[in-house]
């Protein structure tokens, strides 16, 4: 298979010359943003000894509603910094192969001329290799430009890999799901349209072995099983899950994280160290969840239509009067199964009605407002 | 003076309605965090009550004549009561009413910055148009 190696050098300049142009031409043209990077090739052989151990996927939402502040008043975007934690894991990994998608809001060059709303960065082995400006609404399936990226690019793999799927958003709706995106206010956007995304990507044979949802809310019965056959564990919040996010600082160092292949542990960790770093400086819930999907089919299954009949009833009613609940507080959903393939690490809000709430079953349901 | 006022009002709201909801949703965020600083800066804790009571009236307030707007949708109704309920909440906790026990003194600053980390969820948190949004931030802006 050839591969598309682009040196970043090489990309920026008709970048510029391009983006020049088009300031020139602004108002004939309908756009104005970066032509793609015409690849060429390396050696042949060269990269052979550098295929990837690790594919890393990692979608990073950034349209609208993501500025948080540090308990000092500094004001950071959660995008921005998910997408800096996101290069520096491309960079220290001299064995991976690294997609990244920087989901934008849509700007307009001189208020009409719309821009590229999505920038993508491919990494191998610790090198950019490529970076270009796409369109997110090109296409009828919402990854469709993500997973044509994703193909042209990536590189002949080793017989193994560890694959690796990081998601950082605001929580992904299980019903409704328009007004996700600020800029596309009609198109809709849940945990369905992400699991045709993942389908593709993995095109039904191989699983990702880790799920990172960086959201809110994500980890519920439905959430877990849709994304089952696509995932061997998955890392989720069942609760709210501040703007900073997850912890990147363990996907630095894969070749040690993963030194035995144990991706379990090295979900665990990840968690583990989520959690130390949100109970810092948080004050609200914090809930990290670690699910090995094999293990809690039994629950999912116990469940399944229980949750579905919830959510049918739900989707007649306004946003503002569902809640959400920890399942183990609706006795529809407790079994004795319920905690069987689980890890969750936990703290309440230091404020607020649920502050005395010692324990989260690590699943999450929804209800009806009283 | 009243011309003035309509004036400085249109201008904003042309200005944030092409700066759009995230601008909006950023300013409340502001709000609330520039309180939460001035809180941590004062050492006395009947004036970091005070800060936080303020801070949460003028929002209250800017709701409230925002929802009397004939400009404002069902939807917008629902979800502003919603926000109303929310900061009600945080007024009661702060004051120790409705069954809350009252912020200790030491835990002020704390509780400052549970109040900015509530809005800064990664939850769908928009439930208010834009519209309703750019009128509840210019009528803060024009009580500070």
């Amino acid at each position: 298979m050839l591969i598309p190696i682009v040196h970043e050098r090489q990309a920026r300049v008709p970048s510029a010359f391009w983006g020049y142009r088009c300031l020139a031409l602004g108002l004939l043209l309908s756009s104005c943003s970066f032509l793609p990077p015409a690849p060429s090739e390396t050696a042949p052989g060269e990269e052979n000894e550098l295929l990837p151990s690790y594919i890393v996927v990692c979608i990073i939402h950034g349209d609208s509603g993501y500025l948080f502040h540090d308990p000092d008043g500094n004001e950071y975007r959660a995008d921005e910094e998910a997408l800096a934690g996101a290069k520096k894991v491309a960079e220290r990994n001299s064995q991976a192969e690294v997609f990244i998608f920087h989901e934008k809001r849509r700007r307009h060059f001189m208020l009409f001329f719309p821009r590229r709303d999505g920038e993508f960065y491919y990494y191998r082995n610790g090198r950019l290799l490529a970076q270009e400006s796409y369109w997110r609404d090109h296409g009828q399936s919402r990854f469709d430009p993500e997973v044509e990226l994703y193909y042209r690019f990536r590189a002949e793999e080793r017989p193994r890999p560890v694959r690796l799927f990081l998601y950082f958003g605001h929580e992904i709706p299980e019903i409704g799901g328009t007004g996700y995106d600020a800029s596309y206010r009609d198109r809709t956007f849940t945990v369905h349209e992400l699991v045709d995304g993942l389908k593709r990507l993995t095109r039904n044979s191989t699983k990702f072995d880790l799920i990172m949802l960086s959201s809110c809310f994500n980890g519920t019965p439905h959430t877990i099983s849709a994304l089952t056959p696509y995932a061997r564990y998955i890392i989720a919040s069942p609760g709210n899950l501040h703007l900073s996010y997850f912890d990147l600082h363990p996907f630095e160092a894969l070749d040690v994280g993963l030194r035995d292949g144990d991706v379990s542990a090295f979900a665990k960790e990840c968690a583990h160290q989520s959690f130390d770093r949100l109970t810092k400086d948080i004050q609200t819930e914090i809930t990290v969840a670690v699910y090995d999907v094999d293990r809690v089919q039994g629950f999912l299954y116990s469940v399944d239509s229980v949750y579905d009949d919830a959510l049918t009833r739900l989707k007649e009613e306004a946003p503002t009067s569902i809640e959400h609940c920890d399942c183990a507080e609706d006795p529809a959903y407790v079994r004795p199964e319920m905690s069987e393939g689980i890890d969750v690490f936990y703290r309440p809000a230091r404020f607020g009605r649920s502050r005395h709430k010692q324990e989260h079953s690590g699943w999450e349901c929804p209800k009806l407002l009283k | 003076m009243l011309g003035r006022t309509a004036i400085r009002l249109a201008v904003m709201m042309f200005v944030m309605t092409f700066a759009g909801i995230a601008q909006g949703q950023d300013k409340l965020q502001k709000h609330f965090s520039d309180a939460a600083c001035e809180v941590k800066a004062t050492a006395d804790p009947s004036q970091k009550r005070e800060i936080l009571d303020k801070s949460f009236e003028r929002v209250v307030k800017a709701l409230n004549t925002v929802q009397s707007s004939p400009l404002i949708s069902k939807d917008d109704r629902a979800g502003i009561d919603h926000f109303k309920v929310v900061l009600k909440e945080k007024q009661d906790e702060l004051a120790g009413l409705n069954g809350y026990e009252r912020v200790p003194d030491a835990q002020l600053n704390a509780f400052a910055d549970y109040v900015v980390q509530d809005m800064e969820q990664a939850a769908q948190s928009v439930t208010i148009s834009l519209v309703a949004l750019l009128l509840i931030i210019i009528i803060v802006i024009l009580l500070v």
